[in-house]
């Protein structure tokens, strides 16, 4: 039998004899979610994620053959709906969180748990970059941020939470401080030109955004020196001055240039600028219902008005955020306003729909109970909080950071942003709390040859006990149990390690999620949203 | 703990084999042999044979036969099949470990001497509920008689003495002797057939030989069982029902006609000194008293509407006895067709006859047969789907005890016809009498030459073998059921490929249900036009029934398709317990549905079944009274299902329990408005996602209680369970009606109520476990339920 054609969402594809819908959807560059599929396993039909509609019917596609004529629905609503239940269902017997607490409470997403490897393995350089990657102004941060991550850290629930902020000041200030500080990468030049009037704590971190994202910026703020509040903070002895000029330094070095002494209205206008800059934002903090006419915007109660969605004003290519917008006490979250003005602006110079980002998705477990919070506790140093002497000004010794580095519990998982069902739970916007019940214990099995098994994370997709049985591993992974209960593990309860002898490295890496890892992943970077790993 | 006897496990293998397919016939020898599986014998195996250590744990952890942990020296089975749970079963698994002192969480007592543990459906559902303990079914039994039920094990069953055996091989009745035809079917036999005929027997052979007691097969009336057939020289039957072993001897005394002139003017005498001397009336008068009118209306409703195809002949053929089923008509059409050489011919009478697959769903039998028969290769496998695990179900069972050669005969053809040259019979372990009787009889029709090399004495192979389940619902599943039978876990593959075109061990195979085989021989026997002429349109022949519940007349039934609810429920099974209503019936088992009692005219086909919800299923039809809470039925068969589910694919595995989850909170008044709507769109999606037929027909039950008895739902969400099943929504009281008798504060199992003689008495609800004994056992209806 000779290629024949199927049609995909109204798009015809050839396809070969023995072709799967999934394998012809592909060639259309259709992405149909997969969990369980590896072309050398073969379907093993158990995800149903890849679920598409022929003839009124839900089938997997990669186990469907193609057939000479077929029909196939794909990308709908309804098949979008079954794909986004069958990942909340698994969502909902997924024990373990994406990401940690503390990484979804910071405003900014800084990795948290990442950053608190790095300082306890050394890596101060790879440290300062994942601070950098997220704070804008991290030696600032590390001092003034509320720290709201502290609050969520699971520790707290034994002793004190870990001491994240001061671990942030550590590496900001290591960084500021070393011959060769961390150079954040920049995106090739966009060419473009962008305003940033107002040089606060929103406006320069729009401004740090802007220049990574490769576009060409400038700083206008009617002081003569960038920093807007942050200087009343070094006046109030908060901050100490060397902090915020290194800082503020790191940016000139990154590209960005700044105005002093320019005041919209007074020194230049909004009109100029929106002509000369292909997008203008505004982040001039608080400003007054009467202030609104040397600034050229419509100004509501709050302040300027914007789309809280797209952070546009009504003004075709000027934005407006932090303050400015809607009163913001904490320095933190103006910052994290001056990032989502970047992302928009970004988005808006590249012709793409504008609209600032969801929330990084997330599977959720939840409280802790004492025995679980235990056994988190065994990796962990059982050390008291470590705070620099109150009295003097300088922050944690090296030994100090490392050593509360240790008191992390390593909450996140080892998989977050490289985990295809973390991946495409964000695709498909799944709720992964849309099923309320009572959760499974949380377990997990170290493994002397650093293999780390939490079995609350297995999705049971059966590649592990392919992968085993093909490779004829002398006892290798099974299923056991039935129904709700199947777990997987090794025979007649050996342990895992006895059960991964040849291919424990082949296994681990196809494992769709963090069930299984080694002990060492999940030190380096990944930040979040970027092309699946596996 | 002493040494492990491994010599066994040796033993096993040797006799067993050594092939990966072995693993489950092997496992089951050990778990017969050890009481549960030793980790030392399962290392054994590994050691011994093909057979991977995955395989063993994936196996023995997938099948709920296989324990890993020893159990207690007798093992006690509550059944929790439909009829069972309507009756109250958890209340009686509830007063059973009580009174067995079994810590919760655990199934076994400290000492070892009982393991308490459900079973999805004992498959004896007119006898709900039922208990089994070891190898003794004890039917009808309730909370407050459970500690004697054990005391009375114990006393006889438990102290080795071993019931005897019905099995053996009888002789056929001499002619012109007046024969007693005793029921054994396992159900019959929970009830005490089985020490009836040793009783009649014994009595028989005492009292001269004119009395010949023969086994037969299922009688149906399950009701009114233990139930006899007495049949004189001449052929007039007359029926004996709800008999007791101690009664065998008036019964014989009542037919015998002793040898001899001086015996029987004995004989005569004794019997009129009898009358003038004893306090009891002569033995005659005694049995007319036992004697069932078959001109009683209830008999004549019970048996009017039926058409016997796959129980032809019930209640008069002994399952074992080859001859009398030849003398019945047996083997004429296996030797109409085998000889003929014209398959095709059989394959087109089977559609003309328009038979479809009484396993569930319904699909035209011939044209199965024809796929398969079109499949190119030489290596074809047939199946006799035994596997029947809905609970509420017992057809196939009756059927197989029964029928054992009827149902071979049906396979033959059908291998005859699709040219396989190898039969399987995949039978539940729960069915032990089907596996022996089924056993027996190929055993004989090899013994004689008619399997094996030449089947019915022509050149045709056809070898067959049984394969016992290990306790899996999914394995009724055709696909899930070879992967069973390749000795792995019983998890269903995607479809297409049919089996017919890939099945066992990749050959084409065709996969057919008792009933549906069962119905062959008479097809090809009488012409497919005569089978098309009963039933509907679409729906031709006959449907065997297990009908059981909340009924007057539980019991097997066959009647033609189309016949209606109504009919089955009130003429047929005499309507609901006096004083009760009916309000549904379940039909189709877990993946049927609930039929109201306004839908009752809808007659029984499988597309009008279908257009209300529900589905023909295997067979099992429940019928329900106004005691039954529709939220907790609905929650009843996700809880079976969702125990069954093979935990293969998402939105079975998880789906079906989060669809639990939502239950749970309706039945103990924890549920919102949002999981109504929630519990209706998981509804549908795990229907339309699931992989194979287990998940996507599990929502029906919920989708049918949502759509007909929806204002139950909604009384749930605001706290009440309109039918007082729901123990988290009820509370029990005493009312001014007490007089103080101190009935109910003896009856309590947990002392919730003090005891107060001559005072209106109390109940406290924090003790009270909800176990209706207080309401049951009061004789002033003194307690409330509200």
């Amino acid at each position: 039998m000779s290629s024949f054609t199927i049609t995909i969402d109204g798009r015809p594809v050839e396809v070969n004899p023995g072709q799967t819908v999934l394998q012809a959807a592909r060639e259309l560059g259709l992405d149909i979610p997969t969990l369980c599929y590896l072309e050398k396993c073969g379907p093993l039909n158990s995800c149903l994620v890849c679920l598409v509609r022929i003839n009124g019917r839900m089938v997997p596609s990669c186990g469907t053959r193609a057939e000479p004529g077929m029909v196939v629905e794909s990308e709908s609503e309804t098949v979008h709906a079954a794909r986004r239940t069958a990942l909340e269902l698994l969502f909902s017997d997924h024990v373990g969180d994406c990401l940690s607490p503390c990484n979804l409470l910071c405003p900014l997403l800084m990795n948290i748990p990442v950053m608190i490897r790095q300082i306890e393995t050394g890596q101060l350089k790879a440290a300062a970059a994942t601070v950098r990657q997220a704070l804008p102004l991290a030696a600032v941060l590390g001092r003034l941020c509320h720290h709201p991550c502290e609050k969520g850290c699971r520790r707290g629930a034994h002793d004190d939470p870990a001491a994240i902020r001061e671990m942030e000041r550590f590496v900001a200030d290591e960084d500021l401080q070393s011959e060769t500080p961390y150079r954040l990468p920049c995106k090739p030049p966009t060419g473009r030109r962008v305003a940033v009037v107002g040089a606060g704590p929103a406006g320069l971190s729009a401004a740090y955004f802007l220049v990574r994202d490769g576009h060409a910026v400038e700083v206008f703020d009617r002081h003569e020196h960038p920093g807007g509040t942050l200087h009343g903070c070094v006046a109030r002895g908060e901050l100490p001055r060397e902090a915020l000029e290194g800082e503020v330094a790191r940016l000139r070095d990154l590209g960005i240039r700044f105005h002093g002494s320019s005041e919209l209205g007074r020194d230049i206008t909004l009109d100029r600028l929106a002509g000369q800059f292909a997008a203008v934002v505004l982040t001039v903090g608080s400003t007054a219902i009467n202030e609104a006419e040397g600034l050229g915007v419509r100004l509501v109660e709050a302040g300027i008005k914007a789309d809280p969605n797209t952070c546009r004003t009504e003004l075709p290519n000027v934005f407006a955020a932090g303050a400015a917008v809607k009163p913001i006490k904490q320095i933190v979250r103006a910052m994290s306003e001056g990032r989502m003005v970047a992302e928009c602006v970004s988005q808006f110079l590249a012709g793409r729909d504008v609209r600032r980002s969801d929330k990084p998705f997330s599977s959720l477990m939840g409280r802790l109970d004492p025995g679980e919070l235990k056994t988190f506790l065994q990796t962990s140093s059982l050390g008291p909080r470590v705070s620099p002497c109150a009295a003097c000004a300088a922050g944690l010794s090296r030994r100090d950071a490392a050593g509360e580095a240790s008191r992390c519990l390593h909450c996140d998982c080892r998989s977050s942003g490289n985990c295809v069902l973390q991946h495409y739970g964000q695709v498909y916007g799944a709720d992964a709390g849309r099923f309320r019940s009572k959760r499974r214990g949380y377990e997990q099995q170290l493994q002397p040859g650093g293999v780390v098994f939490e079995p609350g994370k297995c999705i049971l997709c059966g590649i592990c006990v392919k992968l085993t049985e093909q490779a004829r591993e002398p006892l290798g992974l099974t299923f056991i149990g039935r129904g709700f209960d199947v777990r997987i593990g090794t025979p007649l309860d050996r342990s895992i390690d006895e059960g991964l002898q040849k291919v424990a490295e082949e296994v681990v890496h196809h494992c769709p999620t963090g069930a299984l890892c080694f002990a060492k992943d999940g030190a380096e970077h990944l930040p979040h949203g970027t092309e699946c790993g596996r | 703990m002493a040494e492990l006897d491994l010599q066994f496990t040796a033993e096993t293998v040797a006799r067993v084999g050594r092939r990966p397919e072995a693993v489950i016939p092997i496992l089951q020898h050990l778990q017969d042999h050890y009481g549960y599986l030793p980790r030392e014998a399962l290392e054994k195996v590994c050691e011994l044979t093909d057979i991977r250590p995955s395989a063993v744990t994936g196996v023995s952890t997938f099948y709920d036969m296989f324990r890993h942990s020893p159990v207690g020296k007798h093992r006690v089975r509550v059944c929790r099949g439909t009829a069972c749970h309507v009756s109250g079963a958890e209340r009686i698994e509830d007063a059973l470990r009580r009174h067995l002192q079994i810590p919760a969480g655990t199934d076994t007592d400290a000492e070892r001497q009982f393991t308490v543990e459900p079973v999805a459906c004992l498959g004896c559902c007119t006898l709900a509920p039922v208990v089994q303990i070891d190898g003794t079914t004890l039917g009808h039994s309730t909370p407050e008689k459970a500690p004697d039920m054990v005391r009375e094990f114990l006393a006889t069953a438990g102290h080795g003495k071993v019931s005897r055996s019905t099995e053996e091989v009888l002789p056929t009745a001499p002619e012109k002797a007046v024969t007693i035809h005793v029921g054994l079917g396992s159900c019959c036999m929970a009830k005490g057939s089985d020490q009836l005929f040793h009783a009649l027997q014994e009595s028989a052979a005492n009292g001269g030989a004119h009395v010949h007691v023969k086994r037969v097969g299922c009688v149906g009336m399950c009701h009114r069982t233990p139930m006899i057939e007495v049949v004189s020289g001449e052929g007039n039957g007359r029926y004996f029902a709800d008999l007791k072993p101690e009664q065998a001897h008036a019964l014989v005394q009542a037919h015998v006609r002793p040898r001899g002139l001086w015996r029987r003017a004995l004989h005569g005498w004794e019997r009129t000194l009898d009358g003038l001397l004893g306090d009891e009336p002569p033995a005659r008068e005694q049995v007319n008293r036992l004697e069932m009118d078959r001109r009683d209306p209830g008999v004549k409703a019970f048996l009017g509407r039926q058409v016997h195809i796959a129980t032809a002949s019930y209640g008069r053929m002994d399952p074992l006895d080859l001859n009398e089923y030849l003398l019945y008509g047996g083997f004429m059409a296996l030797r109409q067709v085998v000889g003929a050489g014209k398959p095709e011919e059989i394959i087109a009478t089977i559609e003309r006859s328009g038979l479809r697959g009484r396993g569930g769903a319904g699909f035209p039998t011939g044209q199965k047969w024809r796929v398969a028969r079109g499949q190119p290769g030489a290596e074809k496998y047939v199946i006799c789907n035994g596997d029947e695990g809905d609970p509420g179900a017992f057809m196939d069972r009756m059927i197989l005890e029964s029928f054992p050669f009827r149902v071979i005969e049906g396979l033959a053809i059908a291998a005859v016809a699709v040219g396989a040259h190898e039969g399987i019979f995949y039978i539940r372990h729960e069915y032990p009498l089907a596996v022996k009787r089924v056993r027996a009889a190929i055993a004989m029709l090899e013994q004689r030459g008619w399997l094996g090399e030449k089947l019915a004495g022509t050149d045709y192979p056809l070898k067959l073998s049984v394969m016992e389940g290990a306790g899996a619902f999914i394995c009724g599943e055709e696909t899930a059921l070879i992967e069973s039978l390749e000795g792995r876990r019983g998890m269903p593959r995607l479809r297409p490929p049919f089996p017919a075109e890939c099945g066992l061990w990749g050959k084409p195979t065709l996969i057919n249900n008792v009933e549906t085989l069962a119905m062959v021989p008479w097809i090809v026997r009488n012409g497919a036009e005569k089978f098309a002429a009963i039933g509907t349109e679409k729906s031709k022949g006959t449907k065997v029934f297990a009908l059981a519940g909340h009924v007057q007349r539980g019991g097997l039934i066959e009647i033609p398709m189309g016949t209606t609810i109504r009919e089955i429920v009130e003429e047929i099974g005499g309507g609901a317990p006096a004083g009760r209503r009916f309000k549904a019936v379940q039909i189709g088992g877990p993946s049927g549905g609930c039929v109201p009692a306004r839908l009752a005219d809808t007659p029984v086909d499988f597309e009008s079944l279908r257009a209300v919800g529900a589905i023909m299923g295997s067979g099992g039809l429940v019928v329900l009274d106004d005691s039954t809470c529709m939220v907790d039925m609905a929650r009843y068969f996700l809880q079976f299902t969702q125990a069954q589910s093979c935990g293969k694919c998402t939105f079975c595995r998880i789906g079906t329990k989060r669809m639990l989850d939502i239950l749970d909170r309706f039945c103990t008044g924890k549920a919102q408005r949002q999981d109504l709507h929630e519990l209706e769109r998981l509804a549908h999606q795990v229907g339309a996602g699931s992989l194979c037929g287990l998940g996507k027909t599990a929502p029906n039950p919920v989708l049918t209680t949502l759509r007909y008895f929806h204002d139950e739902y909604e009384a749930h969400l605001q706290g009440r369970c309109p039918a007082g099943r729901c123990t988290a929504l009820i509370k029990y009281s005493i009312n001014p009606q007490c007089t103080g008798c101190t009935l109910c504060a003896q009856t309590c199992p947990v002392q919730a109520i003090p005891l107060t003689p001559y005072q209106r008495h109390s109940i406290n609800l924090d003790l009270c476990t909800r176990c209706d004994g207080c309401r049951k056992v009061c004789p002033h209806g003194a307690v409330d339920v509200a």
